[in-house]
């Protein structure tokens, strides 16, 4: 009895709580939920017609049989995809970065296959009759259906994720260990299903002979890339907003990572569709129609025409930005690549895949479909009920891993952020520098004067472009004997070095360049990456400014570690 | 048991299954099958009527008083005339090339005469229109219906 | 005894659920009706019990007596249609006839058949006009095509059903159970011939056009949300008679018949005549043939 009193203490103790955690906030948290909520509210509004005198309201009609919904089921699938690129670097390259985010991966998995059921519930003409589609209560018609096969894959998504999560949270919650061997083969059972998601809904589209706009191998392909791209896009936004209106801790690597992916996605992306465009174009038969109407214009009808170019070039701009280092990682030009990527894919496999599949329709007509106001008002008020949902889960989330909510009797929370030791913790400070124009022998004295094996060099403002270190002074010293200095070039050095070891006579001409560096709030485990895999001694820290702030070097790295001794053995083990 | 009403009941629709047996069960064409007579023709509006106190005049011409309105457009129209067809002295029938006469309803015979493939094409329904039971007893149209 | 427990059970479970979401409906909502089985599925009381129902449903919401039937396909039979597309003069009496019998939706239009009007030597389907409104027609130039179910032998849309709410019966007839649609409209984009359509709307039907005499698979009047498509007006040629269309065209184009039958109108067009199926290449394999019978 009192035991029960005391879980509903508990209970009530945790909603109060949750209550908080939801509804109160700052000022822009309130304008955030109001203005989601007045769209959402609109978007309801609007939806009533549709309940009242059926889908006659929306522009869809006989020829182009789905529309906005659809289109915008289609993307948000790819949306979801979003967990995944999370799950494979942290989970399997143990990708630490990474590893605390995925949660947050998870509920935009979660999100997103929430929205793009409700699309298809609006879109349906009975969603009352939504119970024929449940596996053994309704008749679901497997295995021949494969839109039967992404009802169950979609639900399955969203199963795997719901779990992962709430798992992760509850543990957290009461302060347990979670089970690795019960959460690792959910996590690992989400890589191939978000494949499977991907090309089953592709495969909806794809299966259609009727439709040959759809009908070519390549969609489901495609559909992964692009999903690659969209998803992490937006996470990447989501993700610097979450840092900066919340305590929560979101590194720089792990967003550089993912933009890193995205790149690789998205010049696949880009491939398979010339490649499609190109198979369409040469091959010239009637089959081109579809294309020829999406990107030029079939018969005088050409709406969709202006909105294809701007996906085209908003993904080619978003994919250049991705592409080059710099502007990948310049946090302004990054935002602009992701914002294009969205909008641009957004489009191509939203109302540029499904609306072209139908026109012209198979008896050679052509409707020309724009989505009616009330479907757009629709299609907002359901990305305003994403919004909250997101904003609501997240909120938890953050409040259960920073220790706001948490069960009272859980042991008080260790904020482990995992990383450790980072540069900051181990490096060696107040670091020497030389300037460009700084000569050998400057150099030598620095280098024998204090003990060191390498100096950054650095220009008029304080920023780093390059590092001379021994190596880099034994070849300069090599002009004299040219058979000599090719010969140790390419026995000694190893390849990717191959960018020092220059003849020279001042740091400029000599210096290893552009330098390897780190800011001062990388883990240890990443410093030890680069180290090991660019095959260098040292590694400048530097700060935002690219200002060199310290030297982590390997034996930084191995006093770190605060070696104990190993236990000395007896000679002789007696056993009697 | 059974009542009265439900005798009676049981009674007739016996009575009026028998009778109709053959129209309800009937998987073959020809049998019920029938084609619908012209509105001229020697049932409902026979050409004897007033033919029968004139004497025939073999003689080709423009008919003048009477079905002047009829042409046989697009049909042979210098070639043909009334009488290639319709039989001089018997009015309520119809004469093939052979001198043979046949019936109205038999028109068909007199189109066979020149198509004949459009002929074997009708009889059997592939040419031509037909009405009722695919199964069954259907209404035939002729080629001037 | 599985499926009544299943009912039970999810009659049970979502009353409560169902019962908010749909207690709005205007008219008095069913709960037989809404946990009705597939008719492929139902016994034969339970098909009795469903058509009476729906007997009923009808008469209270159309205001006169209407007969749902529920025939079944004959033996041995599967039907077969040919179209001659050198008599048809793309007058469209059989599509207005088709949209009389089969008490199809005036506002929003639907139509079972598009007739196509095209160029003379060209078979090309994008080049077809569908909206040709001379003042008399065969136009100079051109031959028609009507288009409407061709009752595939394969049928994409069959496949695609996520629900099973279409199948091919044994007369190789494709039908719709309206019960069990829930308006997704894969089976539309599906179509390689634009056979399926969908209720957009609550379908009108003036009063004084309804044709009582109805079938479950057939025309008796659908809901609004779901998708319907040509029957071959099962409520007639399941009672041995010809479809609609074939009685009402004026120039005899339209034959129709028993596949299995070698003395049949279709058995004998397809003897006769060199047919041919519209896109073939996709292997839907239609049960509805083309032919000339004039050169």
């Amino acid at each position: 009895m009192t035991e029960q009193t005391a879980q509903v203490g508990e209970l009530r103790y945790f909603l109060g709580n949750l209550f908080s955690v939801l509804f109160k906030g700052g000022r822009l948290y309130y304008a955030w939920l109001a203005g989601l909520s007045c769209l959402l509210v609109v978007g309801f509004i609007s939806f009533i017609p549709q309940v009242r005198d059926g889908l006659a309201i929306t522009n869809m009609r006989e020829q182009v049989s789905w529309g906005f919904y659809i289109s915008n089921f289609c993307f948000l699938v790819g949306v979801a995809a979003a967990a995944v690129l999370l799950v494979i670097p942290a989970y399997i390259y143990h990708f630490k970065a990474i590893k605390k985010i995925v949660a947050f991966g998870e509920l935009l998995a979660i999100t997103a296959v929430i929205m793009a059921i409700t699309f298809v519930m609006v879109d349906t003409g009975r969603p009352d009759r939504f119970w024929h589609a449940f596996p053994i209560l309704g008749s679901l018609n497997l295995p021949r259906s494969i839109l039967g096969w992404d009802i169950v894959v979609l639900n399955g998504y969203l199963i795997i994720n719901l779990i992962a999560v709430t798992y992760m949270a509850t543990t957290t919650y009461f302060g347990k260990e979670p089970n690795k061997r019960l959460i690792m083969p959910l996590i690992l059972l989400s890589i191939p299903w978000a494949i499977m998601l991907h090309s089953v809904t592709a495969f909806v589209f794809n299966g259609l002979a009727a439709r040959p706009f759809w009908n070519a191998s390549i969609l489901a392909p495609r559909f992964l890339a692009s999903a690659f791209c969209a998803g992490p896009s937006l996470m990447i936004l989501v993700f610097q907003i979450l840092r900066k209106v919340t305590k929560f801790e979101i590194r720089d690597s792990a967003i550089f990572k993912l933009a890193e992916i995205i790149s690789y996605a998205m010049a696949i992306n880009l491939f398979l569709l010339v490649a499609e465009v190109y198979k369409e174009y040469y091959s010239d038969t009637h089959h081109f129609a579809p294309m020829i109407y999406l990107f030029f214009g079939l018969h005088e009808h050409n709406n969709l025409v202006p909105w294809i170019w701007s996906a085209m070039v908003f993904n080619v701009i978003g994919f250049l930005l991705f592409l080059i280092p710099k502007t990948r990682k310049n946090f302004v030009t990054l935002n602009i690549g992701c914002v294009l990527l969205f909008v641009g894919i957004w489009i191509e496999k939203g109302m540029g895949l499904v609306i072209p599949g139908f026109i012209p329709d198979p008896l050679g007509e052509i409707y020309e479909y724009m989505p009616s106001q009330n479907e757009v008002l629709v299609a907002i008020g359901i990305y305003a009920f994403g919004a909250i949902l997101y904003t609501m889960l997240a909120r938890v989330l953050i409040a259960i891993d920073t220790g706001i909510l948490r069960y009272r009797s859980a042991p008080p929370l260790v904020i482990d952020y995992d990383d450790g030791v980072v540069a900051q913790d181990i490096m060696s400070k107040g670091v020497l520098t030389v300037t460009p124009e700084a000569t050998i022998d400057d150099i030598r004295s620095i280098l024998v004067g204090n003990r060191i094996s390498g100096v950054p060099v650095v220009d008029g403002e304080n920023k780093i472009v390059g590092v001379v270190s021994e190596t880099d002074m034994v070849f300069s010293l090599m002009h004299q004997d040219l058979e000599l200095y090719e010969k140790f070039k390419s026995v000694m050095v190893p390849r990717e070095r191959q960018r020092g070891g220059k003849l020279g006579k001042t740091a400029a001409e000599i210096m290893s360049s552009p330098a390897i560096t780190a800011r001062e709030n990388t883990p240890l485990m990443e410093l030890t990456e680069i180290i090991t895999s660019r095959k260098i001694s040292r590694i400048v820290i530097v700060d935002s400014q690219e200002h060199p702030v310290g030297v982590v070097s390997q034996i930084d790295i191995v006093k770190s570690q605060g070696l104990s001794p190993a236990p000395m053995q007896p000679e002789i083990n007696y056993t009697i | 048991m059974i009542n009265r009403k439900q005798f009676l009941a049981l009674f007739f629709s016996l009575i009026i299954t028998i009778f109709l047996r053959p129209t309800l069960f009937a998987s073959t064409t020809s049998e019920n099958s029938f084609i619908p007579p012209p509105v001229f023709s020697s049932e409902n509006h026979p050409c004897s009527d007033c033919h029968e106190d004139m004497e025939p005049n073999t003689q080709r011409r423009q008919l003048e008083e009477n079905h002047s309105d009829i042409v046989i457009q697009g049909h042979g129209e210098p070639e043909r005339w009334c009488l290639d067809c319709h039989d001089a002295t018997d009015r309520n029938k119809l004469i093939l090339l052979n001198g043979e006469k046949v019936e109205f309803l038999a028109s068909y015979k007199l189109c066979q005469q020149c198509h004949g493939a459009i002929f074997k094409a009708w009889e059997p329904g592939i040419h031509g229109k037909r009405v009722g039971r695919w199964d069954g007893p259907k209404k035939i149209y002729l080629c001037v219906s | 005894m599985k499926q009544l427990t299943r009912r039970s059970f999810l009659k049970a479970s979502s009353a409560g659920l169902g019962g908010t979401v749909l207690g709005g409906c205007s008219e008095g909502f069913d709960w037989a009706t809404y946990f009705q089985d597939r008719f492929e599925e139902m016994s034969p009381e339970e098909v009795q019990k469903t058509l009476k129902r729906l007997e009923k449903y009808y008469s209270n919401k159309y205001k006169t007596k209407i007969t749902v039937k529920g025939t079944p396909s004959k033996e041995n039979t599967v039907f077969g249609y040919a179209l001659d597309l050198s008599r048809c003069v793309g007058c469209r009496r059989c599509v207005y006839a088709c949209v009389d019998e089969n008490n199809i939706s005036r506002d929003v239009q639907i139509h079972y058949i598009r007739v196509l009007k095209m160029k003379d030597g060209d078979m090309n389907l994008e080049e077809s006009d569908h909206y040709y409104n001379p003042d008399k027609v065969p136009e100079d130039d051109s031959y028609y095509m009507p288009v409407q179910c061709q009752q595939c032998d394969n049928p994409p849309c069959v496949k695609v059903c996520p629900v099973k709410a279409t199948w091919k019966d044994p007369d190789g007839v494709v039908v719709v159970d309206y019960n069990r649609c829930i308006g997704c409209r894969d089976c539309m984009a599906s179509c390689p011939y634009r056979a399926r359509k969908f209720n957009w709307r609550e379908p009108e039907i003036p009063e004084d056009k309804l044709n009582t005499e109805t079938h479950y698979l057939g025309n008796r009047p659908r809901y609004r949300g779901v998708v319907e498509k040509c029957h071959f007006c099962l409520q007639r040629t399941r009672e041995g008679r010809y479809p609609a269309c074939v009685e009402i065209c004026p120039a005899g184009a339209r034959k129709f018949g028993n596949l299995l039958d070698p003395e049949s109108e279709i058995r004998l067009v397809l003897e006769n005549f060199r047919t041919f199926r519209l896109k073939e290449e996709l292997n839907t394999q239609p049960k509805f043939f083309y032919f000339f019978s004039l050169g």
